[in-house]
């Protein structure tokens, strides 16, 4: 029987490249695409800016992030050459003080860095908002969320078991990048909400875990189907979990409409959940269905917490649930992502993307 | 071409760990901090720790200090308060 398959050098090479780069301890487990000085060059002449331009120094360890360093990881993940502006952004966004990297690549928890990206670019780079958002198929999603998390660990040091201590890890450290879904949404997205332009394009960067789904099938109010959501939202880290602070609501396009059709804006959206994610002191305390509960310094506060009736919210204020619209146009599903988001802890951070004229 | 050359280097050869510092014989006679992160329960550990050392060792002195929070790193302002006024430091957290 003759062959099917003709035989040649050029796989086999790229195997050992591939074996060599994951000894070298550089990788995420998977393979990666060799990052050849040919290939390098063309990622930075794509981006327009120096190779040697200082973007960030990335938190733990610091080490620097310039336009060569972010090139050379960005080639591994996969990235084209022109998805190197919006990997760039994704740096400053991470490394944004506020964003507080060091602790999110540092902890025990779950949370991951999820990028999201807004305005023009998601078009021009076919980055998906729609159908499968969270999951596979998209080059530009998959490669440039890979691109980051391959930043975070060899420049930032986030070693899984050396310096990043997370108890679980979380799926999304694979790669974690999606795009709002702006054609859908009938409010102002992301971006614009952030004080940016709708021509221009950003990627925001937060703290979050994995996303966890909320079915309503059956409400066709504003009221009813935020209310599900809102019951949804209060198991988050734990039932009796309060002063969080930013979170993600992730409508889909079915959701969203039902919403906006009642006439209610984004801050109606947020105020609702916040005031019906309240509970009262006397169900918050440690030791009654649960050991978990109000810290201590916060129960002192009250004479008889037993049975108190002051309400607690869950949400430090309504302006830390970050309403955004994304998936496809069918299903009435939503998605929640809990952030790495106690006082002190990590907040979202919006980065307007340069890209070269 | 050197096979380590023919990949361009991911890492930042500076951003390397860094080692502990040389333990000291004794903790006789020297300053030792306990340096609480701010997570729940830490106090618990450190001071038990104080009672050790105080039970066990003769420092100096034993001051007790506390990041503001454990979800970044300590201020400069506290980092160089330690550096200055001690030779030992424990840092611990409990949860």
């Amino acid at each position: 029987m003759p062959r099917t398959t003709r035989r040649s050098s050029g796989p086999e090479s790229q195997a050992d490249a591939i074996e060599e780069l994951y000894a070298r301890g550089v990788t995420d487990g998977l393979p990666v695409v060799p990052p050849t000085l040919r290939r390098v060059e063309q990622a930075i002449a794509a981006s327009g800016r120096e190779a040697d331009d200082l973007i960030a120094l990335v938190p733990p360890n610091y080490g620097r992030a310039t336009v060569e360093k972010i090139a050379v990881n960005a080639v591994m993940a996969g990235c084209r050459p022109e998805y190197l502006s919006v990997v760039i952004a994704g740096v400053e966004a991470m490394c944004d003080e506020a964003f507080d990297l060091h602790g999110v690549s540092a902890t025990t928890n779950f949370s991951s860095p999820l990028f999201i990206i807004n305005g023009p670019i998601r078009k021009r780079l076919d980055v998906n908002s729609g159908v499968g958002v969270f999951g596979p198929g998209w080059r530009a999603n998959a490669t440039i969320g890979r691109a980051l998390r391959l930043i975070a660990v060899n420049l930032g040091g986030a070693r899984p078991g050396i310096i990043s201590m997370s108890t679980m890890g979380h799926p999304g450290r694979y790669t974690y990048c999606i795009g709002e879904n702006e054609e859908e949404n009938p409010w102002e997205p992301l971006h614009v909400e952030h004080g940016f332009q709708l021509s221009e394009s950003t990627v925001a960067a937060f703290a979050g875990e994995a996303p966890h789904g909320i079915y309503d099938h059956k409400s066709r109010t504003a009221k009813d189907l935020l209310t599900t959501i809102a019951r949804s939202l209060e198991v988050i880290w734990h039932h009796k979990a309060t002063a969080l602070g930013d979170t993600l609501v992730v409508l889909s396009p079915e959701h969203a409409r039902t919403i906006a059709g009642d006439g209610w804006s984004k801050k109606d959206i947020q105020r609702f959940l916040w005031e019906l994610l309240q509970k009262p002191v006397k169900d918050l305390l440690p030791g009654r269905d649960g050991g978990e509960g109000l810290p201590e310094a916060v129960l002192t506060r009250f004479q008889h917490p037993e049975t108190d009736e002051t309400l607690v919210p869950k949400f430090r204020a309504p302006e830390h649930l970050k309403i955004l619209v994304a998936g496809g146009t069918a299903g009435r599903f939503s998605a929640v992502i809990p952030g790495w988001t106690f006082p002190n802890g990590s907040n979202l951070v919006v980065k307007k993307v340069r890209i070269r004229e | 071409m050197a096979k380590d050359d023919r990949y361009l280097d991911p890492t930042d050869s500076v951003a390397v760990p860094r080692k502990t510092a040389p333990r000291p014989p004794s903790l006789d006679g020297k300053v030792v901090t306990l340096l609480d992160i701010s997570k729940a329960k830490g106090d618990h550990l450190l001071d038990r720790l104080e009672e050790l050392l105080r039970e066990r060792a003769k420092p100096k002195a034993i001051l007790r200090r506390k990041k503001p929070t454990f979800a970044r790193p300590a201020p400069d302002d506290l980092r160089r308060q330690i550096l200055k006024e001690s030779d030992v430091v424990v840092e611990a957290l409990a949860d």
